[in-house]
């Protein structure tokens, strides 16, 4: 038997589950050449936001202190000079982000919770009887003119003693699985579909332009998220915890608030930073809900473009203060965020 | 083929999990690699395999040195403890995987799948998936799936241990056949010592990464090297009184037992298995003094635990054995089945 | 009182847990939905003392689809050449074979049968829309526009993804810096990513400038051109999404049972058929899924372009979303909602064959 003697090619790795020196090589380049293409666009509206107007025109310059003079200018300006002008939309979205994102973090994992302990056998007749009458109130009040409170009124009452006289009827029902498709898939809906009218809505309640229009809405569109990660937490968490509670005679509320909350806080948080960076990002709804008091930051960013040319100074310390929390948040949470994502996609 | 360890260490940074463990495996033979859960048998087990490194030493197989060659390019087969069949293949796609890799032409796999199947019975499940097979069919599966291609050596890490107690002892005779019917040298881990004695040629006990003993079952059994393998295998295991050592007798708190050393010193442990011992009237001569302290039907014997001065004894009785809990005995033993150890080092005394 | 109250709403507390879900998805989704509907079916008048609402049937869609908005939502048609003829063939062909192995494989329920019927129909007009429109002398609509993003950018968001993930799952020093660092863009605002890309996009003052004019195209401008601009919109959202397939599939790869892996290589398999075999099959149902979820979002595509390009050259960029917008904003929310219904119904087709068809087999596969 000969002594070991260990080769060293280029091209075989040194021990099982290692990479071979090249293929090593290979590896970090590429990684190398991602962290470039992540991090360049950061690196230049950082330095971009330090530029004067000279300083952007050809040939670019990309080192701060020896390719040009760093400058305050866009700072002060955007800080000083405009104020109250950036001050605003940026209160608005840390107004309207956090409460949006607790609103659809309590009403969602309620729904969650339900949805993973609680038999729903919702029968299918009285649902369609539902949406046909929703409908008939569309048209009744689109159509005939007819006062929608009257319209709803009506239609409640038509549901109640419809569902008295047909109820025995509908055999069949729908399960949780059902209810839990249809919250989630709500998701797919696109949000251009339901915002005309929930314009019209809010306008007609004079609501549009406030900081509780935006919060209703974006709790809306991440509800489904939050249902979904929430729902699979909650079947991971044992019953018997809950079991022993109910026996020593607590109600379902306190169970859920004293026992269930506390034990899916890891959930909680990893959902709730995803819900809260989406809503601080959120346009499209703003777009149509707001137009100056209620403005949020991603709109004021967006409108620069129309008012301002490409002043990229300006734009660059716009962008970074309204990137720089959810960054930091990244960075510093990261994996809580992560697991927020996975916690629906990697069980399929 | 033999397979050859030559003073392999493994280290995961400063901690040591594997001390020189010498071992060689001859032709056809089967080896059991024995010990408690964290004693290294496993590590040793991969490192054969080549999926862990070797901090230092070799290993070769058929006498080539295989130390840093690629798990692919090392001729073995290993069934893992979780049977790691993969999910998405038939059972026949399972076994025919190896071959496949290989490069086989079609109807040769399709042969010597068909061979196998039939070997461990599986030639009615082959269009099944993993998930609709019970644990002991899943186990048959990944023994076949090894077995398709004859290895130079085969390795099973705890192939057993996922089963229901009445499907190991059936699984553990069609492994002993399987092995007799193929020859191919074979290194099994278990922490289960039945396991170790009823399959093994040979058995190595570690502990804590260090071999203490390897031997034949029977030698292992009845000639322990130190304490620890005296205390590991055996079940119920053997029974261990302090006490000191003079004029040819073992001197305890509660008597004196007569024994065939000569030796005089202080510190030494009484080893005693359960099958050695009797129990007697608390008045009958060499025995240790005691009080009956709880008393277990099994079935074709009793076991019957007795309250000795610091220590408890599990004796084992004949099944008309009939006594109070809370009476006074006296523990006899022959002398010729008494070990004695070092208190300090645990080496045996002979 | 106090006590009966609570006394009744626990005895209630089934419902009250759901209700307000329930209420709040048919307050802000189901209910505007239907005004919608009703919308899409009426003009919109602005008169005197408010506006008018007027029911014009399908007017809006037959605008859309065979009218004077026919270029803008479907695009300008050409004649198909050959290949395209060649590759529609192909890909009925395909869609057949897939029909005709679902009759063979077993009792056909009428349900399904009508899923695959509508879906292949769907598939069929949109590719033979994308030959008429890609082909020379044609031009993108928005529908058009809006598939591309799906199907180019989320392709392209997969297969970066996963080769990241696939790299950054190698035991290898500095995983974790690389990991945190891959994850950035996803929380990037997207409007903060279109001006980010305007800015290095530029060809005469950006970053890139030195290089575009070594190449002789400094004068040039990328949002000038129909295919620079769109490539510009794509790579900006493939910047945003990369990293959350990276994270997910990283995810996968990394909780795959490493017995599987190493039973394969002890069996002889290289690294690629060790992945072929062994480790895709495993992370398929996972891939599928963070694939459904970047095409649910994918469909409702608005921020990158409105901001980027504005939807311009022309209508060159412009998504449904952004289409069914400026409808909106020139006071055409008859038109703004036909296009809107047109885009649900598009990607709800989409996403639930998806879903039943791909997703569902692959995990019923594993369970």
């Amino acid at each position: 038997m000969s002594k070991a003697v260990r080769r060293t090619s280029l091209f075989e790795p040194r021990r099982y589950g290692e990479l071979a020196p090249a293929s090593k090589i290979a590896v970090y380049g590429l990684l190398a050449l991602w962290s470039t293409v992540v991090l360049f666009p950061l690196y230049w509206v950082a330095i971009t936001s330090f530029k004067l107007p000279i300083d952007v025109a050809y040939p670019p310059k990309y080192l701060p202190f020896i390719d040009y003079q760093p400058s305050l200018h866009a700072w002060r300006y955007i800080f000083v000079d405009l104020g109250n002008d950036t001050f605003r939309p940026y209160m608005n979205s840390v107004i309207v982000a956090p409460l949006s994102t607790l609103l659809a973090l309590i009403i969602g994992s309620m729904a969650a919770y339900a949805l993973s302990r609680i038999q729903y056998r919702p029968s299918l007749g009285s649902v369609v009887t539902f949406i046909l009458l929703l409908a008939g109130v569309v048209l009744a009040v689109a159509l005939a003119g007819i006062d929608w409170r009257i319209a709803t009124l009506v239609a409640f009452v038509l549901f109640f003693f419809l569902l008295r006289a047909l109820g025995s009827r509908f055999r069949r029902r729908l399960g949780n699985g059902d209810i839990l498709f249809w919250i989630i898939s709500q998701r797919i809906l696109p949000p251009v579909v339901a915002a005309i009218p929930v314009y019209v809505m809010f306008q007609k309640l004079h609501m549009l332009d406030t900081h509780a229009a935006l919060i209703a809405t974006y709790a809306t569109v991440n509800l489904p998220i939050v249902v979904w990660l929430m729902y699979d937490f909650f079947v991971a968490v044992p019953k018997d915890l809950e079991e022993s509670a109910q026996l020593d005679g607590a109600s379902r509320f306190r169970i859920f608030i004293g026992i269930v909350l506390p034990l899916a806080k890891p959930g909680l948080i990893a959902t709730g930073l995803l819900v809260l960076i989406l809503a601080w990002n959120e346009y499209l709804l703003a777009l149509f809900l707001s137009t100056a008091k209620a403005q949020t930051i991603p709109l004021l960013v967006a409108a620069q473009n129309a008012t301002r040319g490409p002043q990229w100074w300006y734009m660059s310390v716009l962008i970074i203060i309204m990137i720089a929390p959810v960054l930091v948040i990244t960075i510093t949470l990261q994996k809580y965020i992560a697991k927020g994502l996975l916690l629906g996609a990697v069980k399929g | 083929m033999t397979v050859e360890l030559d003073r392999i260490s493994k280290a995961f940074g400063p901690l040591t999990v594997l001390h020189e463990l010498s071992l060689s495996v001859t032709p056809g033979e089967f080896m059991v690699l024995l010990g408690p859960s964290g004693c290294g048998k496993t590590t040793a087990l991969r490192m054969i395999a080549g999926l862990e490194s070797v901090t230092s030493g070799s290993i070769s197989i058929d006498g080539r040195d295989v130390t840093d060659v690629a798990p692919k390019n090392r001729d073995i087969a290993m069934v893992f403890q979780s049977y790691a069949l993969y999910p998405h293949m038939s059972v026949a796609e399972n076994i025919a995987y190896p071959l496949k890799i290989r490069k086989l032409p079609r109807a040769e796999i399709d042969k010597q799948v068909r061979d196998v199947a039939a070997q461990v019975q599986l030639d009615a499940l082959l269009g099944r998936f993993p998930r609709q097979l019970s644990g002991g069919q899943r186990q048959r599966v990944a023994l076949a799936r090894a077995s398709v291609r004859r290895p130079a050596a085969f390795l099973m890490d705890e192939p057993l241990s996922n089963l229901d107690a009445k499907l190991r002892g059936h699984m553990r005779a069609e492994l002993k056949h399987m092995h007799h019917q193929l020859g191919i040298a074979t290194i099994y881990v278990t922490h289960d010592q039945i396991e170790a004695m009823t399959l093994g040629h040979r058995v190595a006990v570690l502990n804590q990464g260090r071999l203490q003993q390897i031997d034949t079952p029977h030698r292992i059994y009845d000639d322990p090297a130190n304490i620890f393998v005296a205390g590991f295998v055996g079940s119920p295991p053997m029974n261990f009184v302090p006490g000191g050592l003079a004029e040819g007798r073992f001197k305890a708190a509660g008597g004196s037992l007569p024994v065939a050393s000569r030796e005089s010193r202080e510190n030494v442990l009484l080893g005693l298995r359960p099958e050695d011992c009797r129990v007697a009237a608390a008045s009958a001569p060499d025995c240790l003094a005691g009080t009956i302290y709880s008393i277990e039907l099994i079935g074709d014997h009793v076991l019957v635990t007795c309250q000795l001065a610091g220590t408890a004894i599990v004796i084992k009785a004949e099944k008309t054995f009939s006594g109070e809990i809370g009476a006074a005995v006296g523990v006899q033993a022959a002398p010729g089945r008494c070990y004695l150890f070092d208190q300090q080092s645990g080496t045996r005394l002979r | 009182m106090k006590r009966m109250l609570s006394l009744w709403l626990d005895r209630q507390s089934d419902r009250l847990f759901i209700l307000p879900s329930v209420l709040m998805i048919l307050a802000f989704s189901i209910f505007p939905l239907l005004i919608s509907a009703y919308l899409a079916l009426s003009r919109f008048q602005l008169g005197i003392g408010g506006y008018q609402l007027h029911f014009v049937g399908f007017a809006n869609f037959a605008k859309l689809l065979f009218g004077t908005e026919q270029y803008h939502f479907l695009g300008v048609f050409a004649p198909i050449p050959w290949l395209g003829w060649l590759l529609l063939a192909l890909l009925a062909g395909l869609l057949g074979a897939s029909l005709v192995r679902y009759l063979r494989g077993g009792p056909a329920g009428i349900a399904g049968l009508i899923g695959r019927a509508i879906l292949m129909t769907l598939i069929l007009a949109l590719a033979l829309l994308l030959a008429a429109t890609l082909a020379a002398g044609g031009q993108l609509g928005s529908l058009s526009v809006t598939l591309l993003y799906v199907i180019l950018g989320v392709s392209a968001q997969f297969v970066c993804g996963l080769a990241l993930a696939m790299l950054c799952s190698q035991r290898i020093a500095g995983r974790g810096f690389f990991r945190v660092v891959f994850f950035l863009p996803l929380m990037v605002t997207p409007v903060g990513i279109a001006y980010m890309f305007r800015m290095l996009a530029d060809m005469t003052q950006g970053p890139l400038a030195p290089l575009w004019r070594l190449f002789g195209l400094g004068d040039l401008s990328w949002a000038s051109q129909a295919w620079s601009a769109r490539l510009v919109v794509m790579v900006g959202d493939s910047w945003q999404w990369i990293p959350f397939i990276f994270i997910v599939m990283l995810a996968a790869l990394e909780g795959q049972s490493q017995d599987q892996v190493e039973a394969a290589s002890l069996d002889g398999a290289s690294y690629w058929q060790i992945f072929r075999g062994v480790t895709w099959p495993e992370i398929a149902p996972v891939a599928a899924t963070v694939v459904l979820i970047r095409v649910i979002e994918a469909f409702k595509i608005i921020d990158l372009p409105n901001v980027l390009t504005n939807g311009g050259p022309g209508i060159a960029t412009e998504s449904l979303t952004l289409h069914s917008f400026i409808n909106w904003r020139t006071l055409d929310l008859g038109g703004s909602a036909a296009v809107a219904y047109m885009l649900l119904f598009v990607s709800t087709v989409f996403c639930s064959s998806f879903f039943n068809f791909i997703m569902q087999p692959l995990r019923s596969a594993r369970a």
